[in-house]
């Protein structure tokens, strides 16, 4: 693998943008752009995965020994922004984001040795198997356990809102390992799954859009060696929390309001809405909604920039976000008048406009990632120190 | 809690931040307004002089001048300090506003009396340049001898009962003229405004001015008016996310030790929901006047306008939404006069209405992105 090997962060700010930026132009297939799916699929993207993969653009944040680009917050910003501004897809990035920082944290040498190459070449997809039926909100209270047996672990139980997890072949999975333990929180542990093995059934879920994008797995006396433990038993917990890091600024980035309105925007422009007052006045408050946002969004990434880490604010961004995206989408509907009916696209002009596509997806960010009144709670705690 | 996020590698803007923090100790905020409501003024003078000798009159008049020649970052750090301590004198107009006007103008004699007595505080300059509905607009004037003679109101002055002179927009036939007109020379009518003052309508029946008070004209005054009313609304916002942010932290101490059911009620989660989402309002705020002051240091102008229209716009609904959620955390308690978390609202009423409310301010934004 000719990965290449430079210093990125010597490199200027705006050399950086362009070069990145033309490669994204040249290595990401023109079908690719804007894609109708928030979520596609590995097989669907799987060429540009892998230009990114040779070229050694996979993993912003790893470090070069294990072909990251080791890129400091300014420069992963600016990869991030290139990205969503030509419409590049989401590719899988649960091992890129989630196992990869969590073994390069937490992982003995031999699985990185043996983990992080995979994940680079695409060999190993991964899924995060964290809620459960039982236990959304409540993700502490979760009931699938991990029993010791000789050299091996013994999982049973079951995980729910797996994303992508039919087109995976491994789970990055929360177990409880001490069911007698005081809190909640203190007994549990991450093991490193292959869902090839016996025991494991995945059965994907429709989503609103009638898409599969999150799956059931079951997990019916499951063994894996204990050499699957990630960290220490029974301290999954703050290993998973502590790998969220200066990510969580993009749950908030302006990029998917300003992609909606853009297109409400195309939409309203090709009805002639902007010929009533009433719509003028809407698109206003949304179009100032959504520049506002890039301030604020500005107004942590300037913590980032100079060095700082991000506090548990940074979550205003999501659910200013989210939210905000909500409105967007349903002003596409109310201008539409009696063919917000259809389930297709719509006309405008001579592009179309996946209003209804987007109406559905809005519902999804103000609920994963910890719903906005789980952020609400969060916020409130930390941020305001209100009392318990 | 929310605070505008500036670099401040010479320190100015903490220097800024500690001498209001030492002003209000001289002058609270809250009873200095009760004070002057109870008289019946429309300026605090003691309060005026002690701005003035704090030298925050001249922040942003250039220096050769006799100004502080400071920017936008720190008039909007001392706006927002102004703000949170609820210190109501109008320094928006009669300093920001007036000493753009004048930083404009011609060099002329009048225009360095002026500036000298507006910096020091001996002067109560105060524009006159807004018709009945609001908008900026000139008032009849036909010339006379080597001056020129007005008849006509303006509306929504500030401080017209205190002030000395007035800057005067002026139409004769088609060309504008910016010019000074001594205060006597004017009938002034005054009405009560919600944050415990007074605004003036002042008429001009037939006052005459000479040649020596013109202090621009042409092209020259709308390019004038154009950077005061830019710079009064971003101070204006600054001074609202200053009220926004302290709405918020005096509900959020309030509500923290009032003990309902057993329990200080902020530890309910209905309230702690509307208390995170009146942060989130005030920390918005705070980043749209940063962002206005650096697009403000770019050479950008249009882009620099569309931030200032969006800052005036957030600043001024999260100042006012979040002073209106705060009353009602208040309960009862928030209804009373003698409570001051109502006087901060009203305050931001009155200060949101200033210049353009939200929704016209959202509207010129859009109208003018649009017009690319």
């Amino acid at each position: 693998m000719a990965v290449q090997q430079r210093d990125w962060n010597a490199m200027p700010d705006e050399e950086f943008r362009r070069f990145f930026r033309n490669w994204l132009i040249e290595n990401c297939p023109q079908e690719l752009l804007f894609m109708r799916k928030q979520r596609p699929h590995y097989e669907e993207v799987k060429v540009f995965y892998h230009n990114l993969a040779r070229d050694g653009f996979l993993a912003p944040l790893w470090p070069q020994e294990y072909g990251g680009m080791a890129l400091n917050p300014t420069k992963h910003m600016i990869y991030v922004e290139e990205w969503a501004r030509l419409g590049c897809p989401r590719i899988p990035d649960h091992g890129i984001g989630l196992t990869g920082p969590l073994l390069l944290h937490y992982g003995t040498e031999e699985q990185k040795q043996y983990f992080l190459p995979k994940i680079i070449s695409g060999e190993h997809v991964w899924c995060q198997g964290y809620s459960e039926p039982g236990s959304g909100s409540d993700l502490a209270s979760m009931r699938t356990s991990a029993v010791r047996d000789g050299d091996d672990y013994v999982i049973n139980g079951q995980k729910i809102w797996t994303t992508l997890a039919h087109c995976a072949n491994w789970i990055l999975l929360l177990v409880r390992t001490d069911k007698e333990a005081k809190k909640p929180q203190q007994g549990i542990s991450v093991l490193l799954v292959p869902l090839e093995l016996p025991g494991v059934t995945v059965r994907p879920i429709p989503n609103l859009r009638q898409e599969a994008d999150f799956c059931e797995v079951f997990f019916d006396n499951v063994r894996v060696p204990v050499s699957a433990l990630v960290g220490e038993e029974n301290q999954g917990w703050t290993l998973a929390k502590a790998v969220l890091g200066h990510e969580r600024i993009f749950l908030g980035a302006p990029t998917r309001p300003e992609y909606a309105l853009s297109r409400l925007q195309v939409l309203a422009e090709a009805r002639g809405a902007f010929n009533d007052p009433a719509f003028v006045s809407r698109f206003a408050k949304l179009r100032l909604d959504v520049y506002d946002l890039g301030s604020a969004f500005e107004r942590f990434a300037k913590v980032l920039r100079d060095g700082g880490e991000l506090g548990p604010d940074v979550s205003v961004l999501k659910l200013f976000n989210t939210e905000l995206y909500q409105r967007i989408t349903e002003e596409m509907l109310a201008i539409v008048g009696e063919e917000a009916r259809f389930n297709d696209d719509l006309e405008a002009g001579d592009t179309m406009i996946d209003a209804m596509n987007l109406y559905l997806d809005s519902r999804a960010p103000a609920i994963f990632g910890g719903s906005n009144e789980i952020q609400r709670n969060i916020m409130a705690k930390a941020v305001l120190r209100l009392p318990g | 809690m929310p605070q505008m996020i500036f670099d401040d590698t010479d320190g100015t803007l903490g220097l800024l931040r500690d001498s209001v923090a030492t002003f209000a100790t001289r002058f609270p905020g809250a009873q200095r307004l009760r004070q002057r409501r109870a008289a019946g003024t429309d300026l605090d003078r003691e309060v005026w002089a002690g701005m003035a000798e704090a030298g925050w009159l001249g922040l942003t008049i250039p220096e050769e001048l006799g100004g502080a020649g400071l920017g936008a970052r720190e008039q909007s750090v001392l706006s927002e300090a102004l703000g949170r301590e609820l210190i109501s004198e109008p320094l928006a107009f009669l300093a920001v506003f007036s000493g753009a006007l004048l930083s404009e103008a011609e060099a002329t004699v009048e225009r360095e009396r002026l500036i000298n007595g507006l910096i020091d505080g001996s002067l109560i300059v105060s524009p006159a340049v807004q018709a009945a509905n609001g908008s900026i607009a000139p008032i009849e004037a036909s010339a006379s001898g080597d001056g020129i003679k007005l008849s006509g109101e303006a509306h929504y002055v500030n401080a017209a009962a205190s002030a000395d002179e007035f800057l005067v927009l002026a139409a004769i036939n088609d060309e504008q003229a910016l010019v000074s007109v001594p205060a006597a020379s004017a009938e002034i009518s005054q009405r009560p405004t919600l944050d415990g003052s007074q605004l003036g309508k002042v008429s001009f029946s037939g006052v005459s001015v000479g040649a020596d008070r013109v202090l621009a004209k042409g092209a020259a005054v709308d390019a004038a008016i154009e950077k005061a009313v830019a710079s009064t609304r971003l101070a204006l916002a600054a001074e609202m996310a200053g009220i926004a942010s302290r709405e918020l932290e005096i509900t959020v101490e309030y509500t923290s030790q009032r003990v309902q059911f057993g329990k200080p009620i902020a530890s309910f989660q209905v309230l702690q929901h509307k208390m995170v989402d009146m942060w989130a309002d005030a920390e918005f705020a705070c980043a749209a006047v940063v962002n206005a002051c650096e697009r403000l240091e770019e050479d950008d102008p249009k882009a620099a306008t569309l931030a200032i229209l969006a800052a005036k716009a957030r600043a001024g609904d999260a100042s006012v939404t979040v002073g209106r959620r705060a009353i009602h955390l208040h309960g009862a308690m928030g209804f009373t006069d003698e409570c001051d978390i109502g006087h901060f609202m009203k305050r931001a009423v009155a200060l949101n209405s200033a210049l353009g409310q939200p929704e016209a301010l959202r509207l010129e934004f859009v109208a003018l992105e649009r017009a690319a």
